[in-house]
């Protein structure tokens, strides 16, 4: 069971609230270690809200907390908080006028029963 | 009774003035601040740096020594941040920058620096927030959600005040129109005027409104919805479109499509554009670099002679990755930027100048404790639409504002 995914990253207030006190809080691993998804996706993968997912791609690979995203139907799409965990998933191609081009994220959800990728985890990663 | 000082919050890029702290030696209330400008006052009470060498504490002196040495030393070093420090702050790093020969880049990079760069070039017509709450009576949220990253921008600018040609405002003369990826909760405020794209295709709606302009069939969307759209937009008195961070990969290979669009827009009425800024002196840093090197992207400048270079390779990506020393301040690049460049970084001596812990700086070769800029150091910055707020300081340290520290650095080499 598997679903392709074009992830769009956004900020959310609550998560930047979580982050000013501090990004090693278990509130901002819940909120930053979580990708929103359409009910219908989640539900051909037989995941659950607040079940766990393994989103990756070429770039790297995280474990997250699939939640339902409430919006209307969106096939194909996931939501995620921009977050050291949407990172991992972000290619660093520059765009032609040389800025920093985020073309998007896609990506392969799959469920999974490992934990939830940690902080530590992500910062060990940038140190291999 | 209380007495209250007006002061501003360096919470976000529209560093509201009106924000009221009682006047005593310690804060105890504070008054019109948002959920955003509170969780950045509390800051001063997260986890504060202390002066740190390879994991241990120093001193301050001792840390700018090592600071000074490791960049001194550097062959192609970058600093990277800027856009959360005060406009003083980033003419004292551009001067390291110019003598160090490094690479310069900030988090709008991967942001809304381009419409930065179009709206500071005068390749698309801005206006300022006054002007937006005085006369606008259509603002387009595209790509950005300004209840998430800059919230009273409604309240103060947009859409509920009213303004000097507005006295009728949101209930009947303003509209609020969202073009998001997702339901954000800007678009909750307007479900009727949210048009919703998937990723990678506002270039598509970008043309359908072209199309409808010129009174063609769109080939995108919900064709009744886009003409309904086209009407709007064809009765607009003075227009604003407010682009963020959403908008950007579609059209980052096609920026012109913008220009065109507005210069469309301004053939049938006034429209402006004001991209929504992430850090709150982003758009300081942008017009700075601007100034000083006629670019606001992938500059560098050369060892020996400073002299600016401007190239492809020089992008932020390109420059981190062939880094040997970073210097950070006012980001935390380690948490923001995506893993490549994030893991080219931690590999390479940091110096971090940071007033709170953060992932970079419990990576650092070195941390120096800085200030928090508009709370604890004072200075100039310029809002998301240019005009230029005075910083004043409300609460007491004895830790250095980056200005400061940076000079120091400096008179250490």
């Amino acid at each position: 069971m598997a679903v392709e995914v074009k992830v769009a990253t956004f900020r959310d207030i609550f998560q930047y609230e979580a982050g000013r006190k501090g990004m090693h809080s278990d509130e901002y691993l819940q909120l930053s270690a979580q990708i929103l998804m359409d009910k219908e996706d989640m539900a051909s993968l037989g995941v659950k809200d607040g079940g766990r997912v393994l989103a990756e791609n070429e770039v790297g690979r995280v474990v997250l907390v699939a939640r339902a995203s409430g919006d209307k139907a969106h096939p194909g799409v996931a939501f995620m908080i921009e977050s050291p965990w949407s990172h991992q998933l972000e290619d660093d191609e520059p765009c032609k006028h040389g800025a920093l081009g985020f073309r998007g994220i896609s990506a392969t959800v799959t469920p999974s029963q490992d934990n939830v990728t940690e902080l530590a985890e992500i910062v060990q990663r940038l140190k291999e | 009774m209380t007495d209250y000082n007006y002061k501003s919050c360096t919470g976000c890029a529209l560093i509201c003035e009106d924000i009221l702290y009682s006047d005593k030696e310690a804060v105890t209330q504070a008054r019109n601040i948002c959920r955003k400008g509170q969780a950045h006052y509390q800051s001063l009470f997260a986890e504060r740096t202390k002066p740190m060498i390879e994991g241990r504490e120093a001193s301050l002196d001792q840390a700018i020594a090592r600071a000074a040495e490791i960049l001194k030393g550097a062959k192609s070093p970058l600093i990277y941040g800027w856009s959360n420090s005060s406009s003083e702050a980033q003419a004292v790093g551009m001067d390291l920058a110019e003598r160090i020969g490094a690479a310069v880049d900030d988090p709008s990079t991967y942001c809304e620096g381009l419409f930065m760069e179009m709206v500071l070039k005068g390749e698309v017509p801005s206006c300022t927030l006054d002007d937006v709450r005085n006369y606008a009576d259509t603002s387009i949220f595209w790509g950005s959600d300004p209840s998430s990253s800059q919230p009273r921008h409604l309240s103060r600018f947009s859409y509920f005040p009213r303004g000097e040609k507005r006295q009728k405002s949101y209930e009947e003369e303003r509209t609020c129109i969202v073009v998001d990826v997702r339901e954000s909760p800007t678009a909750r405020l307007c479900p009727n005027t949210t048009y919703r794209v998937g990723p990678g295709e506002d270039v598509q709606f970008l043309e359908a409104i072209l199309n409808v302009l010129e009174g063609k069939i769109p080939k995108f969307g919900d064709k009744k919805k886009m003409i309904e759209l086209g009407s709007v937009l064809k009765k607009t008195e003075y227009g604003v479109i407010f682009p963020g961070r959403g908008i950007f990969p579609s059209l980052q290979d096609k920026m012109e499509l913008f220009s065109d669009l507005m210069a469309r827009l301004n053939e049938v009425s006034t429209f402006k554009a004001i991209p929504v800024a992430g850090g709150f002196n982003t758009r300081g840093f942008n017009q700075l670099l601007l100034d000083r090197t006629g670019y606001v992207k992938s500059v560098s400048f050369q060892q020996d002679n400073g002299k600016i270079i401007h190239r492809p390779e020089d992008s932020l990506a390109g420059a981190a990755k062939r880094a040997d020393a970073l210097l950070a301040f006012g980001s935390d690049p380690l948490a923001e930027l995506p893993v490549g460049v994030a893991r080219a970084l931690a590999k390479v001596p940091m110096v971090v100048i940071d007033s709170c812990r953060s992932i970079t700086s419990d990576e650092a070769r070195v941390v120096i404790p800085s200030a928090i800029s508009g709370l604890e150091a004072g200075g100039t910055a310029i809002r998301t639409d240019g005009m230029k707020v005075s910083l004043e300081p409300f609460m007491k340290t004895d830790r250095l504002a980056e200005k400061q520290i940076l000079t120091r650095i400096m008179e250490a080499m």
